[in-house]
């Protein structure tokens, strides 16, 4: 090659490069206009709601909680009294003890007064065996309980087998340790039974990080800031990524992910489809995608919501390690699930979702960190070779970074302006002071932990599910 | 000066691309800074309103409780509660604390009844909040009018009937659900009119929500519900499907058996549902010999039907659907065998080679 074809090579990488900057510039820009629409559009439209008329009835359809557990032992007892005080009246919690190596099914057994009882299951999705059984409450306290014993097989498996267990037309998938307040399943339940010209088939409620709340008896009393670097930088994140990113999705019905910690679906058609997917650690994403192609395929009109409202509280890393074990399973989930259906990406068949949901996903998910890692060795590369136009450079840098702090204040604009849940003096400054931080303080980590995700994917398959060891939000009971 | 210039001299030799980018990363430094001046303000103040809204709430929860204790005749005013109707007329002319009254009293309506809920809807009209609400029926944007059909509800003021029967057609779906809760909320049975040339689809949410008002009056008259459930209207009928089943109407029964006819797969195991609740026997007949035809959702829910109603005669069919390969239908059968013929069931051979059904049959022995 002469260095003129080097030169025009350089050329393009570096079109490339700007166009893909500037391509994710103009999203984010674009979802936060239409975040901002589908925010007020919906506290507008649920301003005169009455939920209690909805509570008492007793035509209101049936939900079933399922929460897998597994070595929950800690906090399972408390856990539990959290998800049996909502206020809905048609439903009941299915604990899926998921073959716990700890003492969880005792304690819940002697909390509780389970016994086990003689219960048919239709096995409509395949589960590992149970193991103990399934349990009940002689107490009529707890009636709404049922406890299910099985063996391991992963959370995926767990699900499929409260799916199985479930009476219900619908089903909530939570995490047991979440915090679930007590209007959730109200709120939740509201999407499908509200829209008559397309089916809802899942709703997907935000997640709030619960680390420094203070919680007594499974309610949230007070909400607090953290004080720790790494979980205020957490909730940012999840300002952006909740009340920004997947607000817009919702309005454009777009959204390919649920959160795995609180996400409510049509029990028929997640059975339809075969429940969980137990290959895969993005579970959670990989049903709604099922679910979409198959209601693509079969041209039936649908929907997948979104409620804003701050629902389900959830214990966040509070170090490094675990931060960087979890975002390695989001990552290896990822890859998976759109390795899984690239029958989709870029087909017009798929409409929405194969044309503008799919490849948003691939490009700003799949592949910005190693873009960005590509970039940054370039980078070093110039660097090395005294190649760098520094005016070029340094100008870039300083607008990416500036954009980056305004599109995490529009974010807490956008959290202040709908639920205002930080109330307390102090909070804002402390906000954005992380938000000026968070690109070289917690970025870095988030960048490792995906292009290790992306290494373990292809060289190290037999991780899974990593660790997650919780403290607790009990601990922070007053 | 110096270095003034200096800038100035860089920038202007930089290229057009690095000069775009400064420029906007000025224009985002700029906007940065405002926002988050700005944001200092909002927090300010929604704390602040925050404050005053419970002080004002208190303040006027407590002016209530006063105005409701200064009168000795609920058809008459006092002196004392015309001094507060006076005062809160001043107030309410700021749409702030107007906001925080209607809240209280709202609150203060939906848990009281009798002689002092009529104080206050009393109250709503002395104060002038009613011309708000009634103004707000002429705004312009959906919540607006919204809100002023839910006002006017919760203060139960009828005689605007006319005008809010206008908004059932409204082209925004939340004014026409305030439209309809207005119309039930105060006119009950008589209130459902609308359901007769309903154009738009009654929701799911909707129809609970009205039923759980209607089921709050005692001793009413209940209209026919034949028209509704002729509708063409598919929601209209799953909405007298409710009614019938809530308020036990028998006396459909002929229309029910008609339903079943009915092309919507949904609205006929709907009905199948309420004659299950009415242990109905004469759609048997009808619903066996259309069994093959019907949908799984159907046959569901005709064999829970049987479990109420089935006889001796059903057991041949019962025997054909044990081996069914939905799981329900099956463990309904059986259930339904073990009912009409114990021995039968006692001597089945199905169990040999069906894990299902022998799952089943331990079940059913067991409980």
């Amino acid at each position: 090659m002469d260095s003129s074809t080097v030169r025009i090579i350089l050329l393009i990488i570096h079109i490339l490069f700007f166009i893909y900057a500037f391509s994710v510039v103009f999203s984010y820009i674009f979802l936060s206009f239409i975040s901002a629409i589908e925010s007020s559009q919906y506290l507008k439209r649920n301003s005169f709601v009455n939920y209690n008329e909805i509570l008492s009835s007793t035509v209101s359809p049936s939900i079933s909680i399922i929460a897998p557990a597994y070595n929950e032992s800690l906090n399972i007892i408390e856990n539990v009294r959290s998800l049996l005080s909502s206020h809905y009246v048609n439903y009941d919690v299915i604990i899926v003890n998921d073959g716990s190596k700890d003492d969880s099914l005792e304690k819940l057994i002697k909390a509780y007064d389970l016994v086990n009882v003689n219960y048919l299951i239709n096995y409509q999705v395949p589960t590992k065996p149970l193991r103990a059984g399934v349990f009940k409450s002689t107490n009529p306290a707890f009636e709404k309980l049922i406890v299910v014993d099985k063996e391991n097989g992963g959370k995926a498996d767990a699900l499929n087998c409260g799916l199985n267990i479930s009476q219900s037309k619908y089903v909530a998938c939570i995490d047991v340790d979440c915090l679930l307040l007590e209007d959730a399943l109200q709120k939740m339940i509201k999407p499908f039974l509200e829209l008559t010209d397309v089916k809802v088939i899942a709703s997907g409620g935000v997640i709030r990080i619960a680390n420094a709340c203070e919680i007594k008896e499974g309610k949230l009393i007070n909400i607090n800031l953290p004080n720790k670097f790494i979980e205020i930088a957490q909730i940012l994140e999840y300002l952006r990524s909740f009340l920004l990113g997947r607000m817009a999705w919702s309005r454009l019905n777009g959204l390919l992910v649920i959160s795995g910690a609180f996400g409510m679906f049509d029990k028929k058609i997640a059975i339809d489809v075969g429940g969980y997917d137990t290959n895969t650690v993005g579970e959670d994403m990989e049903i709604i995608v099922r679910m979409r192609r198959r209601m693509e395929e079969e041209n039936i009109k649908y929907r997948v919501a979104y409620i804003p409202d701050p629902l389900c509280w959830t214990e966040a890393p509070d170090n490094y390690k675990i931060l960087i074990s979890q975002r390695n399973r989001w990552t290896r989930g990822t890859i998976e699930v759109l390795k899984k259906h690239r029958k989709i990406g870029f087909n017009p068949k798929y409409k929405l979702l194969g044309i503008l949901s799919y490849p948003y996903w691939f490009f700003y998910e799949r592949l910005a960190p190693i873009i960005e890692v590509i970039g940054m060795l370039y980078f070093a590369v110039l660097i090395a070779l005294d190649n760098v136009k520094w005016d070029y450079a340094f100008a870039f840098f300083v607008s990416a970074y500036l954009f980056t702090i305004m599109f995490t204040i529009i974010a807490i604009y956008s959290e202040e302006l709908t639920y205002h849940q930080y109330t307390k003096k102090g909070t804002g400054f402390k906000l954005l002071l992380v938000t000026l931080l968070e690109p070289f303080v917690l970025h870095p980590f988030i960048l490792y932990a995906a292009i290790k995700g992306n290494i373990d994917y292809y060289f190290n398959k037999k991780i899974k599910w990593g660790e997650m060891t919780r403290k607790g939000l009990s601990k922070t009971e007053s | 000066m110096n270095d003034y210039q200096n800038i100035l001299e860089y920038f202007n030799q930089l290229p057009t691309l690095v000069k775009v980018v400064w420029v906007i990363s000025i224009a985002l430094f700029t906007l940065i800074l405002g926002l988050i001046a700005y944001l200092k303000i909002l927090r300010i103040n929604l704390r602040r309103n925050e404050i005053k809204r419970i002080k004002y709430q208190e303040i006027y929860e407590e002016h209530l409780i006063n105005y409701l204790y200064a009168g000795d005749n609920i058809d008459e005013i006092s002196t004392e509660q015309r001094e507060f109707i006076n005062k809160m007329k001043k107030d309410i002319s700021i749409e702030f604390n107007r906001n925080i009254l209607v809240a209280v009293m709202t609150k203060l309506v939906n848990d009281i009844s009798g002689e002092v809920a009529t104080a206050i809807y009393k109250l709503y009209t002395e104060t002038g909040l009613i011309d708000y609400s009634l103004q707000k029926l002429k705004a312009r944007k959906w919540e607006i009018i919204a809100s002023g059909i839910y006002e006017l509800t919760q203060f139960e003021v009828k005689h605007v009937y006319k005008e809010i029967e206008k908004l059932i057609k409204h082209p925004h779906k939340e004014v026409r659900n305030q439209a309809q809760l207005y119309l039930v909320n105060l006119f009950q049975f008589k209130g459902l009119k609308f359901l007769n040339d309903l154009e738009y689809q009654l929701s799911e949410w909707n129809q609970i929500q009205l039923l759980e008002i209607l089921q709050k009056f005692d001793n009413q008259e209940i209209t026919d519900i034949t028209i509704w459930l002729k509708s063409t209207n598919i929601s209209v009928v799953e909405f007298a499907l409710k009614l019938a089943k809530v308020y036990n109407q028998f006396e459909s029964k002929e229309t029910l058996l008609e339903l079943l006819r009915h092309d919507n797969k949904e609205l006929k195991v709907q009905t199948i549902n309420v004659l299950t609740y009415f242990y109905d026997t004469e759609c048997k007949t009808y619903l066996k010999s259309n069994f093959h035809q019907s949908s799984e959702s159907e046959q569901i829910a005709f064999f829970k039907l049987l479990e109420n109603v089935a006889e001796n005669s059903d057991e041949d069919f019962v025997i054909e659907n044990i081996s069914h390969p939905n799981f329900k239908i099956k463990l309904a059968a059986l259930k339904i065998l073990k009912d009409i013929n114990p021995d039968k069931f006692n001597y089945l051979e199905i169990a040999k080679n069906n894990t299902d059904a022998k799952r089943i049959i331990e079940f059913i022995e067991h409980n």
